[in-house]
């Protein structure tokens, strides 16, 4: 009876497990897929119902060779991508780490009610505040210019509130303790705290990094010049006779987050796990 | 120089640059959207730019759907979440693979999956498929108030697996002993998850829920990606009024729907932090 439970159990949990790796396996099948195969799986003109098919009847890699080779409009868009995230993704965690350090572990006055402005102005959403800061920007002179992507992004609630979160698990003792030595309050940070919340650091980089990765709404906004484009909206613009290269431009597009998921996939639940720093 | 004013003195240089960030791109702005929302032009017009969009159908369509989203959507995943946590952890061992395998949704970029929701719910798509092989009518997943089951769907699908990490080690840290006790005691497993579990990951219960709702804003890139700038009656959420309105420049009125939704958010999140203030759960 138990050992039936357990097989149930598994089943389960093998179909839940593919139920969320579907997307991934299909994209990378799709991409593999000549041309003609994947426009007459997806042709939606043809008054017939689709079926998913997961077993290519031939194997190319075709689709890469036109994205990396003949057509550089979609790698030109993959390096717009690239040029905002990067400096989106380490100014937030330079700047949440040093706000959340502040606000765990040291003592000021009005420290909570400051708290709560910063998340709650920091957790509007964007629709909200698009048009304030576009206004802002505008009067900066930054419209049109990759800046005026990144620096807004630089704020973040969640950064902030994840990090406080990591830092509070940290014992007071041993800040104290190198305070009395004489170590100043920045030294603190970079030799105490820092490398005890890799894991909340690596987890905000990713999730940072998928955030701005998938920006629509501020290019759209922001920029004028529709060759400064993210390949996540030009992901949405690729003619629907191009089916072969959306598959293998989504397949290139979801490598750097999927190679910072590998990476840090250990630590990523580490700053949840608060058992072993108690 | 007293202990006391060195630590206010470092605490304002750590939070100098996140501070001068908010300011130029949250205060300032929003005073100006402020003013700009008492105006039609040149004339001062008071609150009327407020009242005339209670009286616009497209908003209190879009407010509704907003509404109607909110309070079925983040409930719904909490709960999905939370039992996939209590499933997960109902194993002695389970390799990471499977708890990482349900961060996949998240990481793949929105672009990315549209094709493959196309396959799914398009009118001749593989669902439709096998409804009318079973001899039912087909649904039209992209015309009808099945789109807002489908955004809620894409919705926990998506968001799911952080939030059962969240779960999952919030439950990982109940002291085996208060199980334990409780079992001795005669407690079933339905009683030792709503008086023992639970009451245990209140913190992470509320951790969830700020996710949850951050996330709920982003369902817009969804909604965009698959119905474009006029989504169906539906799913047409305030995000999209707010674009939409942008486009026509129409920047009082855009400037007073974004002032309603701030005022809305700040509500619910004002509540939110005088109960956890009450109960002390973040700390």
């Amino acid at each position: 009876m138990k050992k039936v439970k357990t097989v149930f159990k598994y089943i389960f949990l093998i179909i839940l497990t593919l139920l969320f790796l579907f997307p991934l396996i299909y994209m990378l099948i799709g991409s593999l897929m000549p041309n003609e195969e994947i426009v007459s799986m997806l042709d939606f003109s043809k008054e017939t119902y689709k079926s998913i098919k997961l077993i290519p009847d031939a194997f190319t890699l075709d689709q890469f060779y036109q994205v990396f080779f003949r057509r550089a409009q979609y790698l030109l868009k993959f390096w717009n991508s690239v040029i905002i995230t990067f400096p989106t993704v380490i100014g937030q965690v330079v700047v949440s780490s040093l706000a959340a350090f502040a606000f765990a572990k040291l003592r000021f006055p009005f420290r909570d009610k400051l708290f709560f402005v910063y998340i709650v102005l920091l957790i509007l959403p964007l629709q909200v505040t698009l048009v304030p800061n576009y206004i802002v920007l505008d009067n900066l002179k930054l419209l049109n210019s990759f800046l005026s992507v990144i620096l807004p992004g630089t704020f973040s609630a969640f950064g902030i509130c994840l990090l406080r979160q990591c830092i509070k698990y940290i014992p007071d003792a041993s800040i104290e303790a190198a305070r009395i030595d004489g170590a100043s309050y920045f030294r603190i940070f970079t030799g105490i705290i820092l490398p005890q919340i890799r894991g909340g650091l690596i987890t905000l980089t990713l999730l940072c990094f998928i955030d701005s990765w998938n920006a629509v709404e501020q290019p759209l906004i922001y920029f004028s010049d529709r060759s400064m484009y993210p390949l996540s909206i030009g992901l949405a613009d690729i003619g629907n006779s191009d089916y072969g290269i959306i598959f293998a431009c989504g397949v290139m597009f979801m490598i750097p987050p999927l190679l910072i998921y590998l990476y840090g996939e250990r630590d990523i639940e580490s700053p949840f796990t608060t058992s072993d720093k108690l | 120089m007293t202990r006391k004013r060195r630590e206010c003195i470092a605490a304002a240089l750590f939070l100098i640059p996140s501070f001068a960030g908010i300011l130029v791109f949250y205060i300032i702005p929003y005073i100006i959207c402020f003013v700009q929302s008492l105006f039609i032009g040149d004339s001062f017009v008071g609150f009327s730019n407020y009242i005339s969009l209670f009286s616009n159908y497209t908003f209190t369509l879009a407010l509704k759907n907003t509404v109607i989203f909110t309070v079925t959507a983040i409930p719904l995943l909490m709960v999905v979440s939370f039992l996939i946590a209590l499933f997960l952890n109902s194993f002695k061992r389970l390799n990471s693979f499977f708890r990482s395998a349900f961060l996949i949704p998240v990481v793949i970029p929105v672009a990315s999956l549209i094709v493959v929701w196309q396959v799914f719910f398009e009118d001749y798509g593989a669902i439709n498929g096998f409804i009318t092989s079973l001899g039912l009518p087909k649904i039209e997943f992209f015309d009808s108030w099945f789109s807002m089951l489908m955004i809620i769907f894409i919705y926990v699908w998506k968001h799911c697996g952080f939030c059962v990490i969240l779960f999952t080690a919030g439950l990982a840290n109940i002291p085996e002993a208060y199980i334990e006790s409780a079992r001795l005691d005669g407690a079933g497993p339905l009683k030792i998850v709503t008086r023992i579990k639970i009451p245990n990951i209140t913190p992470t219960i509320f951790f969830v829920f700020l996710m949850a709702m951050i996330y709920s804003f982003k369902i817009y890139r969804e909604v965009f990606a698959l119905f474009g700038d006029y989504p169906n009656e539906h799913v047409y959420f305030l995000q999209n009024f707010v674009n939409n309105n942008y486009y026509n420049l129409n920047y009082p009125r855009l400037s007073a729907a974004s002032i309603i939704l701030s005022v809305f958010i700040v509500a619910v999140l004002f509540v939110f932090f005088m109960l956890e203030r009450k109960r002390n759960y973040l700390e």
